[in-house]
């Protein structure tokens, strides 16, 4: 049983380091370092406790939509959906990226305290 | 149909209060002595003496030495000023044979003074002057250049001056639109909560116009357009200053109570009991003053009680009883008719002159009574009723002779009546109490006594009962009676005999507090908001290094995958795109550490608009390479193909 995940696991990384590009594999990795952030707040709030409450949501919630966007970002940029997104560019989708960043830390400085 | 009779009797009624609006604020004798006192200082210049001088004689009183006051005026008078002339003659008429002699140019000045150019005052202090001289004036011209003056100078004093001196003036004159100004000035008065009507230039001018108004309606013999409320009403607001600030306004109440006391027209009446409006046996008369505003008795007046009635039990007791007069008060002798005691509500009618305003008063007269406490039976009863009551007698203000013991199984009665000690009739007071003192301990207990339906006072103490009120300490307690009303002579304290009481409990404690209420209380201590327990630095500081660790491996696996920047293109926009959005990053920065959300949003308005021109500019060039190189790859596909 075991046997088969691993094989399941390494034959999906194979898979992962062959067919995609350099530029969706740096998007990923900027993936895994804000979901490593976001655990490690959580973990903190986990064992340490809530006080100060409206920061850990504001750092949480940056990480959070941070990842959505990023996520949201990749699907745009991968040639291999450029049917879905006929009308929208790889650099409109950064633009995008760009400004839906703006807005949420604005709002997420604003809730820091 | 009764209930329509009720609502007509309670409209009619109303109507009545309504109507008898009375005088609230009034001089009294020791006002008129302090407002003569006032008027009577030693002169110190000639308005000083005009003042008291003229004042002095609208009270009826001549100036202390009329010869010095004479020579007084003469030597300051000064012939080329109207107003010196004006206070010299006005003064020296006042004071019998004093005379001052004037030139003809004098004359001839005063009469120049009477025209359009003067100003009201003016023309008030020449015409005054030339009327106290006994000289001639033309009053003609006096009415026009007043009815000129008092268009242009349309204030309550000059119009108060116009009226006055229009009093002066030969009655075959014009003076009927001078006389209509009393109209108009009166429907300028401020009337204040319905007691006090007053010009808001204050209380000497509300006199003066008071005087002045009579003084012209008397002259010309007509009713001033002063309803009966409205002269209580300035009545109330004249005389409510008791202490004057200066003699000129001492001098306009003065004049004023002159005028309101000998008018032709109007008459206030000022009703007021001799002391308290108390009678008893020993004080069986109610005494009176009906006086006018001056506080002199109106002794041709029949003054008439229309009818008493008790408040309790609204039966009428006396109906048009007259009152006599003697030594300047009006007296009825109220105890002759035998009333019961308690409060009497007395309908006061002053008649006799046709003048009189506010001659229907209501009085409300207290009469008291002693109280003499009979038949009071002290006793011990055993609640079980198994052995007989044994009654004890105490006479007031005796004591019984011995102590009276009760336990847990006997109750303590009392019984009295309490009577009128004239009359014999029953009595309920106010306050009935029984109080019961602990001499060793200070503590005291008071019960309240009813009476019974045959007002019979009852007063039961259950020993067991009511252990909590004495907080189950046995002795021997003083027994106190205390009877109070407002209309007993007599209040009662009486120590009537003393009662020991044993409780069964006699684990009460020893030392007793005086349950003293006025001690410091102790002292709360504020406790300010505890900041909450925060975890120690080092904690915190594990867990941010922890929290920005990612980062490095971010920076690690795009090292590894190989990202660079060696496609970075030195264009003017794309270096304004990174400063921008590197500038933004920074505001956010600034926003968390000094900002607020307005100042942000206006930075980021600028930076943002900027940043995102440079943006579209870079990545518009972007799009263009990408394109350019996917069509080139594209073509060398097809080349190689071919």
């Amino acid at each position: 049983m075991s046997l088969s995940v691993i094989a399941v696991i390494s034959r999906f990384l194979e898979e992962y380091r062959s067919s995609t590009s350099n530029k969706l594999k740096v998007i990923d990795a900027y993936l895994l370092y804000i979901l490593l952030t976001g655990a490690f707040q959580f973990l903190y709030c986990l064992l340490v406790g809530t006080f100060p409450f409206n920061s850990f949501l504001s750092g949480f919630i940056s990480s959070v939509g941070s990842f959505i966007l990023a996520v949201c970002l990749r699907i745009q940029i991968n040639p291999q959906n450029k049917g879905d997104f006929l009308s929208v560019s790889p650099e409109r989708a950064f633009a995008d990226f760009l400004f839906a960043h703006t807005v949420l830390h604005l709002v997420v400085v604003n809730f820091i305290g | 149909m009764a209930l329509l009779r009720l609502v007509s009797l309670l409209v009619f009624v109303l109507a009545l209060e309504a109507q008898a609006l009375t005088p609230s604020h009034y001089l009294v004798a020791s006002d008129v002595d302090r407002l003569q006192a006032v008027l009577s200082q030693p002169f110190t210049d000639l308005k000083s003496a005009y003042f008291s001088v003229v004042g002095l004689s609208k009270l009826g009183v001549s100036v202390a030495d009329s010869n010095d006051a004479c020579s007084f005026i003469k030597a300051n008078v000064d012939s080329s000023s109207i107003e010196a002339l004006f206070y010299a003659a006005e003064a020296s008429q006042a004071i019998s044979s004093c005379e001052i002699h004037v030139s003809n140019e004098t004359r001839d000045s005063l009469h120049a003074a009477v025209s359009e150019d003067s100003t009201v005052s003016q023309i008030h202090q020449a015409v005054s002057a030339l009327s106290s001289l006994g000289l001639p004036l033309a009053s003609q011209e006096v009415v026009s250049a007043l009815k000129a003056r008092i268009s242009k100078e349309d204030n309550v004093v000059a119009i108060t001056l116009a009226l006055q001196t229009a009093s002066r003036l030969s009655q075959q004159a014009e003076l009927g639109e001078i006389l209509e100004e009393i109209e108009d000035l009166a429907a300028r008065l401020d009337d204040l909560g319905g007691v006090y009507l007053q010009f808001e230039e204050g209380l000497e001018a509300t006199a003066l116009f008071v005087s002045a108004a009579y003084a012209l309606s008397d002259h010309v013999d007509m009713e001033p357009p002063l309803k009966e409320d409205q002269v209580i009403q300035l009545v109330n607001s004249i005389f409510s200053k008791k202490s004057w600030d200066s003699l000129s306004e001492a001098f306009s109440v003065a004049s004023a109570a002159a005028a309101l006391s000998n008018n032709r027209f109007h008459k206030p009446v000022v009703v007021s009991a001799v002391g308290p409006a108390t009678v008893s046996h020993s004080h069986p008369l109610l005494q009176l003053h009906v006086t006018d505003v001056l506080c002199q008795p109106l002794s041709s007046a029949n003054v008439l009680v229309e009818s008493a009635t008790s408040v309790a039990s609204k039966a009428a007791i006396l109906s048009q009883t007259p009152f006599t007069l003697r030594d300047g008060i009006f007296e009825l002798n109220f105890m002759a008719s035998k009333p019961a005691s308690g409060y009497y509500q007395f309908s006061v009618a002053v008649t006799g002159d046709s003048r009189l305003v506010a001659n229907h008063v209501e009085l409300k007269v207290k009469v008291s009574t002693k109280v003499a406490i009979n038949n009071m039976d002290l006793s011990v009863v055993d609640k079980d009723q198994s052995i007989g009551t044994k009654t004890t007698r105490v006479e007031y203000p005796n004591k019984g002779k011995a102590s009276f013991i009760a336990d847990s199984h006997q109750n303590f009665a009392m019984t009295f009546q309490l009577v009128d000690e004239t009359t014999g009739v029953e009595l309920t007071p106010h306050q009935t109490f029984v109080r019961l003192h602990n001499q060793k301990t200070g503590q005291e207990v008071v019960f309240v006594a009813e009476p019974d339906s045959k007002n019979l006072y009852k007063f039961e103490l259950d020993t067991a009962e009511r252990k909590t009120e004495f907080d189950s300490i046995s002795g021997t307690y003083a027994l106190y009676l205390m009877v109070g009303d407002a209309t007993l002579e007599n209040p009662v304290l009486w120590n009537v005999a003393d009662v020991v009481l044993k409780f069964p409990d006699e684990e009460a404690p020893s030392t007793v507090q005086s349950k003293n209420l006025y001690v410091p209380k102790p002292e709360i201590q504020h406790l300010f908001r505890e900041p909450e327990k925060r975890p120690p630095t080092v904690l915190s500081n594990t867990f941010t290094a922890l929290v920005l660790s990612p980062f490095l491996l971010l920076l690690i696996l795009w090292f590894k995958l190989g990202a660079n920047i060696s496609n970075f293109s030195f264009s003017p926009s794309s270096v304004l795109f990174h400063v921008g959005h590197a500038a933004m990053l920074g505001l956010m920065y600034v926003y968390w550490t000094h900002l607020n959300m307005f100042q942000t949003l206006k930075y980021l308005a600028i930076i943002g608009s900027l940043t995102f021109l440079a943006g579209n500019r870079m990545l518009a060039q972007k799009a263009v390479k990408r394109i350019a190189a996917e069509q080139s790859s594209r073509l060398a596909k097809y080349r190689s193909l071919r």
